[in-house]
């Protein structure tokens, strides 16, 4: 049986969302109480759309959000994102919620209160956009699992001492991983056979965020990577 | 003149209360008259005018779910918390977030659908619906039109 995903709320991302999710084989049922965004989303074709609003339980029960597997709030106010939430959870029993919240303040609340991820558009488009701006051409860090964990996309130069050399000889810190090599536009998954080449890129996996600076010396970088 | 001039800060009950409508408003000036420490807090300052006269608490102006503003307005040293903004979800918000980050040992939260109350339970939330309220008065004035109660103008509750 099709897994069954409510999203309530939201225009353009629950649109946009929806198609995503019905592309990948999901059950996919919208709630919105404005009309006019219920006939643009009940043009997508195997979408359920009911129009209402989403806070009222038996709007929700009306949508059959006891038999959801996952919800997802996207209204644009918190205060709805969180009731509806844990109406889901409480009441209906969805196994995941998921809330978009304005307030980056307010994600760690909206977890404290049994919200299952709590997603900022805000902090997290300004994160990006950061990044971007200030990112330097050696690379980039993305942290994950709460900063624990840190992905790099590493260059590497002409004169790297790596260059030239199969993976299986290289001695990269302990804590370390080379996830991916991207060469000439193509991601290649390496073995320890996967011989480095001037103008690689490598996706650096890292539980150590200093370790990237040991990288660096071993690609031929000397700059220090930014951590974002 | 004298009580005015002594301040008991700490021995005096706090209430905040969030949402200056007509019932927020008339909850804020009566407790104010009756000699709690009253703050409140609304989105809009124009409706601080519905407040009596006499109103001598603190108002703030702004988003009563935002951690800083509740900081500010001092929901730290507050016993009561009541919401009766006239939204059901901010309220049930600004509950939680007295109960659950600040530790407020009273939250009240008004609510017009009384089934959304259901995700306040088991949090030590009281919640107060209004229709709930006139709907058992009007009942009991319907069933017994010459009713003691009814005619002193009382809620038979």
């Amino acid at each position: 049986m099709k897994q069954k995903i409510v999203i309530i709320g939201g225009r353009d991302n629950a649109r946009f969302l929806a198609k995503s999710l019905l592309t990948q084989k999901y059950h996919v049922t919208a709630i919105n109480k404005d009309y006019t965004c219920c006939t643009s989303l009940a043009e997508i074709d195997g979408l359920e759309v009911i129009h209402g609003d989403g806070t009222k339980p038996y709007v929700l029960e009306d949508a059959c959000v006891d038999q959801c597997a996952t919800a997802i709030a996207l209204t644009h106010r918190d205060a709805d994102n969180l009731i509806i939430c844990e109406l889901c959870k409480r009441q209906f029993h969805v196994q995941k919620t998921i809330s978009l919240v304005k307030d980056p303040e307010k994600i760690e609340f909206f977890k404290a209160m049994g919200v299952d991820a709590a997603v900022c558009a805000v902090s997290t488009v300004t994160g990006i956009i950061e990044r971007e701006a200030l990112k330097n051409d050696i690379a980039a860090l993305l942290p994950l699992g709460e900063g624990r964990v840190s992905v790099a996309d590493i260059p590497v130069s002409a004169d790297a001492a790596i260059s030239g050399k199969s993976l299986s000889v290289i001695t990269f810190p302990a804590d370390t991983v080379v996830g991916c090599i991207i060469r000439n536009g193509k991601s290649v998954i390496p073995g320890g056979d996967s011989v480095i080449l001037p103008g690689d890129r490598l996706i650096v996996i890292t539980s150590n965020a200093n370790s990237t600076n040991t990288i660096q010396a071993l690609t031929g970088n000397t700059a220090m990577p930014k951590v974002i | 003149m004298k009580t005015i001039l002594s301040f008991k800060k700490d021995s005096k009950p706090q209430t905040l209360i969030i949402g200056c409508g007509r019932l927020g408003a008339n909850l804020a000036s009566r407790l104010s008259d009756a000699g709690d420490n009253v703050t409140i807090i609304n989105d809009n300052a124009d409706d601080f005018r519905k407040l009596s006269p006499s109103f001598g608490g603190l108002t703030f102006e702004g988003d009563g779910t935002n951690f800083e503003l509740l900081t500010a307005a001092g929901i730290r040293n507050c016993n009561r918390v009541v919401a009766v903004t006239n939204d059901d979800t901010t309220n049930l918000m600004v509950a939680q977030i007295a109960r659950k980050k600040f530790d407020v040992r009273q939250v009240i939260a008004r609510i017009n659908d009384p089934e959304r109350g259901a995700v306040c339970e088991e949090m030590a939330i009281q919640t107060i619906c209004p229709f709930d309220l006139a709907s058992q008065a009007l009942m009991a004035m319907i069933k017994d039109p010459a009713g003691p109660d009814s005619s002193k103008g009382e809620l038979p509750l």
